[in-house]
């Protein structure tokens, strides 16, 4: 079995508890605005050039002509790269020590992982095999084929809410809100750890309408946690990297006071708030 | 916090400038010319005394614990007796250097040119090394394949015993010594020891009668009550033993001081003090203020070097090195009330010294942890951590019986020593593995990996016995020349034995030296084997061609060689591999060879500051390192920059080297962006990952958390920042006293963010 990923990224300090290793699963059928990672959008491999690493070894007329495998300073790269379980695991199993002084784990990431559930699920099953902890960070907004696999292998759900006005989600996200709900519903059932996480972007997210929306629907089913991820720009020049166009590039990163308005908006209706993750 | 006068004293520690004192040296010569033809450990102990007998002392209106090593804080004494060639040769240069500055006057430079000098050209330690070093040595030393540390200075590097004086006093040891004295009347150590001792009380009431003085001259009330009780203090343990901290702190920081005037040497280190000094403690605000006094006072004493040494050892570090917590001999986690309160007190000083180290075991609490943790926050790279698993390991293989290795200590920055029972040796010489690759490569035209890497075990074999050769050489200089009677008597052995340590007096008697560059060689060799050897990219001509040209006009290899092949640090097995086995050949080569005094050497891997000038000596690399460029810094931590997978690959990398065989010490490099210790989370954090580096079989790890920001800015506005305190490499020192080439390599060691 293969996974489509897009990074391993070791010593995560704020996804899903202790220190952890995220693995970044590459694709995602949503579009948020201010996604920090575009080069998780699509399934298949892109090329990236980084201008800042370009040492201008190969130009013809202002162009450069070096193959992605040539290029000395990975300048230009692939991104993206089918890997087995297996090759995963192998770097997963490398920080166990840490995992374990720490109480961290494995986090699955993405893109969205829901996209890839056969892959996932298998790689779940290598790391409880290795007596690791689990974690998946996802919007939960697409079917959920094995659910009770799921709520057997990952012993922590970090749960993206977004915007929560169905229409609005539909239309600036392309999520279908009620599908995320039903699912957190369901998962509450089988007795599954869960964090709410909200992504604080000035004017989508940051009304005190959508925060009211996700209080209500979080004492509506009983959950009790929520991080706070203030926006950052620092995936901008990642578009520019991709030679994509970015919609927010004009945004500045959310003020902290507004951040710490809303954590303590969670905190008065008691529910545990935290800025990034713990 | 500090009170007001401790803050004013601190304060005019740092912003008195730093003279040259040559009162040591004047003294030390008005009594050899009178000594002259008497035995050399005669000598040496009459020196003392005289030194003891005639130097001027003062104490601080602020100060609360009597006892001054020089007339202003922080001056550099200079030691003639040693090596007067570098003093005379950078007499001018003192006060403009890179590094380690000093105002010299010209009043000092002149009685420096016509009376001390022409003493001691040709009567001093280095004469004495000259007159009989091998060709070869010095050939060696001069391309910087090793260089040899203590040709020009006292030999320090060792933790005496604090614990019996404070037991039994100066009579208690004096009565030790005559005891001794009536069974061998003749022997010179004892007679040299005796007069030391005698002359350590005759100190302390000199002192007693130094603070009289200065009573009648004082009207302020307060003080007058306070000179009173150093004058009642000084009295009782002149030949007493302590009853309280007061005492103790006082009669430890006399001891302190002869040694000091004794060897004028970096590093005569402090050992477990919160084990020794316990008894004395209870926790109240007078002890508290005791402390924070005492730890400025170590701070009032710096090591004054040569050009040449400084580059190797910058910010002149004294090396007031204690070790807090860790197991006791029997085995149990010995952290007590004292090990917190001597780690919290660095929030409150925030200088260099003592330089706090701490012992962590599987035993260790938590909370000493999470303090240890929130100290390192602060960002002074105080305290440095060692693990009790290895390090007793690493002890055991060297067949130092388990209760003393439980009860190890730290010397001068990470070289691991056993408190009053060692005479190690621990800095006496560094050995470059890089170069010893260079050597090899240019010997012949290698055609495959096995073939270089034999030739390269044969380099290090050869130049091995050279630096043992030099070594030993200079361990019997310091025997011959500059005996230390009243070290000796506090090293277990010495006065049974009546034996001076540095003839191998004491219990246990290593030379260690340390092999660096073993980062760099791993990531060279990679490149060699990948490219050359197996993908062919290029021939081993053509990778020779580009290293003797500096890689000019071919930075496209050169780049390639950096980002397209994995390095140390990364966590990847057959790049870390191939490193270690070179530094696992060179521990193995070391230990096989015996020292003077009956002991055998011990490998070690750090490097204070020497990756810099050991890497001006080496030529272009293929791990992409240009010719003069740095080596790796620390001595574990990868290369600069090339550790891109963050600080648990960083740490999985230095795990796979062969820890317990460099038991001499090793040294690794952390930094952490400041954001990463946010908060108690943030702190837990570090508290795992130190239980990791704990678990990893690691000796030691220290850490920088200061944004690279804030040291741009200290470079650039000095005089904004001239309290900030930065780990250099096993010791702290002032950032805006480092030359810009340490400075530059601290801004762009790796910086590990989320």
């Amino acid at each position: 079995m293969n996974a489509s990923i897009f990074n391993i990224q070791r010593y995560s300090l704020h996804d899903g508890g202790g220190i952890r290793s995220i693995v970044f699963f590459k694709g995602c059928p949503f579009r948020c605005p201010w996604c920090c990672n575009p080069e998780s959008l699509s399934v298949h491999p892109q090329l990236m050039f980084k201008k800042s690493l370009c040492i201008q070894c190969s130009l013809a007329n202002g162009v450069c002509t070096s193959a992605v495998e040539d290029c000395p300073t990975k300048a230009k790269s692939m991104i993206g790269e089918h890997k087995t379980i297996d090759e995963i695991m192998d770097v997963l199993i490398r920080d166990k020590v840490f995992y374990e002084t720490s109480n961290g784990g494995i986090t699955l990431s993405g893109g969205e992982v829901l996209l890839q559930q056969v892959a996932a699920l298998e790689l779940l099953s290598a790391c409880k095999k290795q007596n690791l902890h689990t974690a998946i960070e996802s919007t939960l907004a697409l079917d959920i084929e094995q659910i009770h696999a799921w709520a057997k292998l990952c012993d922590r759900f970090l749960i993206d809410l977004k915007i929560m006005n169905p229409q609005k989600a539909k239309e600036v996200l392309g999520i279908d809100i009620h599908k995320v709900k039903e699912n957190i519903k369901q998962l509450i059932h089988l007795n599954a750890e869960i964090i709410i996480r909200i992504p604080i972007v000035p004017t989508y997210t940051d009304s005190s309408e959508n925060i009211t929306g996700i209080i209500s629907f979080m004492h509506e089913v009983g959950l009790k946690e929520v991080h706070l991820l203030p926006y950052h720009n620092l995936g901008e020049s990642k578009y520019k990297s991709l030679n994509l166009s970015y919609s927010l590039y004009d945004a500045k990163p959310i003020n902290d006071k507004i951040v710490e308005d809303i954590r303590q908006t969670f905190i008065d209706a008691n529910i545990n708030a935290c800025i990034y993750g713990n | 916090m500090l009170s007001t006068r401790l803050q004013t004293y601190k304060e005019e520690l740092l912003s008195k400038p730093r003279q040259v004192s040559i009162e040591r040296a004047v003294l030390y010569t008005q009594s050899y010319k009178t000594t002259e033809g008497e035995h050399v450990l005669i000598r040496r102990a009459k020196a003392i005394r005289h030194i003891l007998e005639n130097h001027e002392l003062t104490l601080d209106t602020q100060d609360l614990i009597v006892g001054n090593r020089t007339k202003t804080p922080r001056a550099g004494v200079i030691s003639p007796e040693m090596s007067p060639y570098w003093i005379l040769d950078e007499i001018e240069q003192f006060e403009t250097r890179d590094q380690d500055k000093f105002i010299f006057s010209t009043k000092d430079k002149e009685i420096f040119k016509n009376e001390l000098y022409p003493y001691w050209a040709s009567r001093s330690l280095k004469d004495y090394y000259q007159a009989r070093v091998s060709d070869e040595v010095v050939e060696a030393t001069k391309t910087r394949i090793f260089a040899i540390n203590q040709t020009d200075k006292g030999q320090g590097h060792i933790i005496p015993d604090y614990e019996i004086l404070l037991k039994i006093g100066f009579q208690g040891m004096l009565d030790k010594v005559n005891k001794q004295l009536e069974q061998k009347p003749t022997n010179h150590f004892l007679q040299a020891s005796k007069i030391t001792v005698e002359a350590s009380i005759q100190y302390i009431l000199r002192n007693k009668t130094f603070v009289e003085q200065e009573l009648n001259s004082t009207t302020d009330v307060q003080r007058i009550q306070e000179l009173q009780v150093m004058i009642t203090n000084l009295e009782h343990i002149a030949t007493g033993v302590p009853t309280n901290l007061y005492e103790a702190i006082q009669l430890f920081w006399m001891q302190c001081l002869i040694l000091q005037h004794e060897s004028n040497a970096s590093s005569i280190s402090i050992g477990r003090f919160d084990q020794y000094m316990l008894d004395f403690y209870e926790e109240n605000e007078f002890n508290a203020v005791l402390l924070q006094n005492l730890y400025l006072k170590m701070n009032t004493i710096v090591f004054i070097r040569s050009k040449e040494s400084a580059k190797f050892f910058a910010g002149f570090p004294s090396g007031y090195t204690m070790m807090i917590s860790g197991i006791n001999k029997a085995g149990i986690d010995a952290t007590n009330p004292l090990s917190y309160k001597l780690l919290r007190l660095h929030e409150d000083i925030q200088l260099p010294q003592p330089n706090l180290s701490v012992r962590v075991s599987k035993q260790s609490p938590h909370d000493l942890l999470m303090l240890a943790s929130e100290m390192v926050r602060l960002g002074n790279g105080l305290p440095q951590l060692f693990s009790d698993e290895v390090n007793i390991k690493s002890f055991r293989n060297r067949n130092i019986s388990l209760e003393d290795a439980n009860d190890y200590g730290v010397v001068g920055c990470v070289e691991l020593s056993i408190p009053h029972k060692m005479y190690g040796l621990h800095d006496i010489a560094m050995f470059n593995l890089l170069k010893c690759l260079e050597v090899s490569m240019h010997q012949k035209t290698y055609t495959n990996y096995e073939e270089l890497k034999a030739s390269i075990k044969a380099t290090i074999t050869t130049y091995v016995n050279y630096m043992v050769e030099g070594s030993n050489l200079c361990d019997s200089c310091h025997a011959n020349v500059a005996p230390t009677p009243f070290l000796s008597t506090f090293m277990d052995g010495c006065i049974d034995n009546a034996k001076d340590c540095s003839e191998g007096g004491t219990i246990y008697n290593f030379s260690g030296v340390q092999g660096i560059g073993c980062p760099n060689l791993s990531d060279s060799l990679y490149v060699i084997k990948k490219a050359v050897f197996e993908e062919e990219k290029l021939t081993y001509e053509q990778l020779m061609e580009l290293l003797d040209t500096n890689y000019e006009g071919n930075e496209k290899m050169r780049q390639t060689f950096i980002h397209q092949y994995d390095k140390y640090g990364n966590d990847n097995d057959e790049v870390d591999f191939l490193g270690s086995e070179l530094l696992t050949y060179y521990c193995e080569e070391v230990a096989k060879y015996k020292n003077p005094r009956g002991g055998y050497f011990q490998p070690g891997s750090y490097t204070v500051s020497a990756h810099i000038p050991l890497g001006e000596a080496v030529n272009a690399t293929p791990d992409g390192r240009k010719a003069k460029e740095q080596l790796a810094d620390g001595g574990l931590s990868p290369m600069v920059s090339r550790d891109v997978n963050g600080p648990t690959a960083s740490l999985k990398s230095v795990s796979k080297l062969d820890n317990y065989l460099t038991s001499n010490g090793s040294l690794l490099n952390i930094k952490f962006s400041p954001s990463v210790l946010e908060n108690d989370s943030g702190l837990e954090k570090l508290v795992a990952y130190i239980k990791a580096f704990n678990q990893l079989d690691i000796q030691h790890i220290q850490f920088n958390v200061q944004s690279k920001q804030t040291l741009i800015d200290a470079q650039n506005n000095p005089e904004k920042h001239r309290d900030l305190v930065i780990r250099v490499a096993g010791y702290s020192a002032m950032f805006t006293e480092l030359s810009k080439a340490i400075q530059d390599d601290i801004i762009n060691r790796s910086e590990h963010t989320l």
